[in-house]
């Protein structure tokens, strides 16, 4: 009796954990859609919600303008940085996951800045060697390679030292040598380049062409996909290389996937709205400390909705805060994230 | 019988560095096998290479009957877990979250577990004592919990051979013995091969089948404990110095024979375990006698380092022995009588106790002093009674200044 009482209790106490779960991400998603109509509905020219919505539902509204504003403008903005949000923190979560390190994230590991350096010889070399415009395609393809080139530099340094400082250190050390090259190639450029490129690589996601947010969600969308069926092995590798090896994981192939995934979400974000900082850090734990738990089936759904929330949030007090002037969006993740880091590297136990 | 593990001409190590020659392993069902010796002595590389962890660098690793490097990692799974020296900190899982990754070979690409599956999780908490564990956080346990639900979490795999590598390091003796007990019952009850290493020797030896004794990266001996832990094998493998391990008793003793032999110490029948090892320890040689070789103070006090005037067992003390003992008293200042029971075969330790009186030996006796006339009688004046050793070696260390 006792025993049925006490397992009934389990399953009970699981269920409640389950529907707790899942009224949180339907919270954050609903979250997320609010933000995303304000985002469509402030801005120099404020129009109202309710006209935000008439819009997306092809009904007529009372000023034509505001058709053009928010399908032209704002609506591949926003939901460009709703993407480009759960990009960052999905490659974040892997990155930690794969370097079992719980401080690492594109940004910090210098992934994004070689992901700039590649785009700066692009934007600004490109130029001087005579080509007028680039193609997303072009820009990414540079982006994606600056990301590997960093992402194999610092894996290559793991295998040397395991400590989560000495990595730290690589990375950042990685980003300012990217960092160095980059500022020397704005000295040979064009004036008007690089002030272009400075607005760039300071991240926004301001004036996103729908050429631009096509590229974004053609490749972003599939490998966020892709991310969901990774939950099982991710699980595995939090016990370690040799635990998920005896489990049944084939680790090697395994890395490989999550390395190229983790790279190709920073490379198309990078590529076109610059280095975002500490999305990829911060959502996660967020997200851990959220849903009390560190299970990659559950906290995937959450570090989607929660990254693509925390983005536009940023993205939106950007835009307001000092408006009609626009604040760099990394100036507000920075200081959102980077206390983040602090606290979790004044606590010994940081949590994975 | 089938073997569930076997090796053919293996050699183990790093690269082409080969660090063991000649590993010879065969794990039949439901075998308790022990890797035992000092640190760096290899076997750890002999565990992974084992587990499949590491490639050996000459020979095979069979798996029933198919070679290690053949079986795809899903089905090695199915059939082999491990529990690694790793210490994992796994924040905010549960312990039934943590167990219940062991059934990832079974369970589909989102790692759904079907009531089947949760079943089992069940089982293996149940039969590793942590039920009632199930809902707790991991890294809330002690280092003893932790360690039995990693061992849960391998039986979850529902494996034919499971490998440990030194799983109650860090335990306290009552885990240890816990987490020995559990994975015995798993090789009587459920009929599978358990092959670890270790660091607690008597646990090695009174618990395992088959002993692999590894020195120095070589295999040493290999076979059943009764057939390979000799007097002094331990001692050697160990290389233990300052101190002795008896085989026969399973206990180690520190050796103080480099001391100059003060006292003498009348035991017997057990009395003088305790009283032997406080005066070694407050730093007296010792003479000790006269003892059966039957008696379990012979043995504690040869591991002791204590010199021993010994009968052989069952015999009266000969007179021969009876003289020797006289002598070393006379060259000794302290005599202590443990209280040993007195029987028709060692009577003469009374007749000794009596001629060191009349010498005027200092004699402390920790007999009751009730008892002090029917055991002594005519010269148990001279004796001084005390209660407990400490107080007698006070006293020694006093009057040792004085003089």
């Amino acid at each position: 009796m006792s025993m049925l009482t006490m397992a009934s209790k389990c399953t009970n106490s699981e269920n409640k954990k389950k529907i707790m779960r899942i009224m949180l991400i339907l919270t954050l998603v609903f979250t997320t859609v609010f933000i995303f109509l304000l985002s469509v509905s402030v801005g120099s020219v404020k129009i109202g919600i309710s006209d935000v919505v008439r819009v997306f539902l092809g009904l007529e509204v009372e000023n034509d303008t505001y058709r053009s504003i928010i399908l032209n403008i704002r609506l591949p903005r926003a939901l460009s940085t709703i993407l480009g949000g759960a990009c960052l923190a999905i490659s974040g979560l892997l990155l930690q996951i794969f370097f079992s390190n719980p401080i690492v994230e594109p940004y910090v590991l210098g992934i994004s800045s070689g992901s700039t350096l590649f785009v700066g010889l692009v934007v600004l070399g490109g130029f001087t060697f005579g080509m007028k415009s680039t193609t997303p395609m072009f820009l990414f393809t540079g982006a994606f390679i600056g990301a590997m080139l960093v992402m194999l530099v610092v894996i290559s340094a793991t295998k040397k030292v395991r400590n989560i400082t000495t990595l730290l250190i690589i990375g950042i050390m990685t980003g300012f040598i990217c960092n160095a090259a980059t500022s020397i190639l704005t000295a040979f450029a064009d004036k008007e380049q690089v002030h272009g490129f400075a607005m760039w690589s300071m991240g926004s996601f301001s004036g996103f062409s729908w050429a631009q947010t096509k590229f974004l969600y053609a490749i972003g969308l599939p490998l966020i996909i892709a991310s969901f069926f990774l939950s099982k092995p991710l699980n595995a590798l939090l016990f370690g290389d040799r635990y998920a090896t005896t489990m049944g994981l084939s680790i090697k192939r395994f890395r490989i996937i999550v390395v190229f995934i983790a790279s190709v979400l920073t490379a198309v974000i990078t590529a076109f709205a610059g280095p975002i900082s500490f999305i990829g850090l911060a959502v996660p734990h967020i997200t851990r400390i959220m849903f009390k738990s560190t299970d990659n089936s559950v906290l995937i759904p959450g570090v989607v909705v929660g990254g693509a929330l925390m983005t536009s949030m940023c993205d939106l007090i950007a835009r307001m805060v000092l408006s009609p002037t626009e604040l760099p969006l990394s100036a507000i993740t920075s200081l959102i994230g980077a206390p983040i880091v602090l606290f979790l590297l004044l606590r010994k136990d940081a949590a994975m | 019988m089938n073997k569930t593990i076997s090796t053919k001409s293996l050699q183990v190590g790093y690269g082409n560095k080969v660090v063991i020659d000649n590993v010879n392993i065969q794990g039949l069902k439901g075998q308790l096998i022990c890797l035992l010796g000092p640190n760096g002595a290899g076997k750890s590389t002999i565990l992974r290479t084992l587990t499949g962890l590491l490639k050996p660098v000459n020979g095979t690793v069979y798996i029933g009957n198919d070679n290690i490097n053949t079986i795809k990692k899903n089905d090695l799974a199915k059939k082999m877990a491990v529990v690694l020296t790793e210490q994992l900190s796994l924040n905010m899982m549960t312990v039934f979250e943590v167990a219940s990754m062991g059934r990832y070979p079974y369970t589909n690409f989102r790692g759904k577990l079907t009531d089947h599956d949760v079943h089992i999780i069940d089982n293996a908490l149940a039969s590793v004592h942590a039920s009632h564990l199930r809902n707790r956080y991991f890294f809330n346990l002690s280092d003893g919990e932790k360690q039995k639900i990693m061992i849960a979490r391998a039986l979850v795999q529902a494996p034919e051979l499971l490998v440990l590598d030194e799983p109650t390091s860090h335990l306290d003796v009552k885990h240890k013995v816990e987490v020995i007990n559990i994975l015995r019952n798993l090789c009587l009850e459920k009929g599978i091969t358990v092959i670890l290493s270790l660091h607690d020797i008597d646990i090695a030896i009174k618990g395992c089948q088959q002993i692999l004794l590894l020195q120095n990266e070589k295999i040493v001996a290999q076979g059943t404990p009764e057939e390979i832990i000799k007097c002094g094998t331990i001692q050697d493998l160990y290389e233990i110095k300052g101190a002795n391990y008896s085989e026969l008793l399973g206990s180690i003793e520190f050796n103080n024979s480099t001391c100059a032999p003060e006292v003498f110490i009348f035991a017997g029948n057990g009395s003088g375990v305790g009283i032997c090892r406080a005066v070694a320890r407050a730093g007296y040689g010792i003479y000790c006698g006269i003892l059966h070789k039957n008696d379990v103070d012979f043995h504690i006090g040869q591991a002791l380092g204590c010199h021993i005037i010994a009968e052989e067992s069952f015999e009266n003390i000969s007179e021969q022995k009876y003289n020797l003992a006289l002598e070393k008293i006379k060259e000794v200042p302290f005599l202590i009588d443990t209280g040993f029971h007195v029987g028709s075969m060692n009577q003469l330790n009374i007749k000794l106790l009596e001629e060191a009186a009349k010498i005027n030996k200092t004699i402390f006796s920790l007999s009751p002093y009730s008892d002090f006339q029917k055991r002594y009688g005519s010269f148990s004046n001279k004796i001084v009674p005390f209660k407990n050793i400490e107080a007698v070696i006070q006293k020694m260390t006093e009057m040792r200044n004085d003089a």
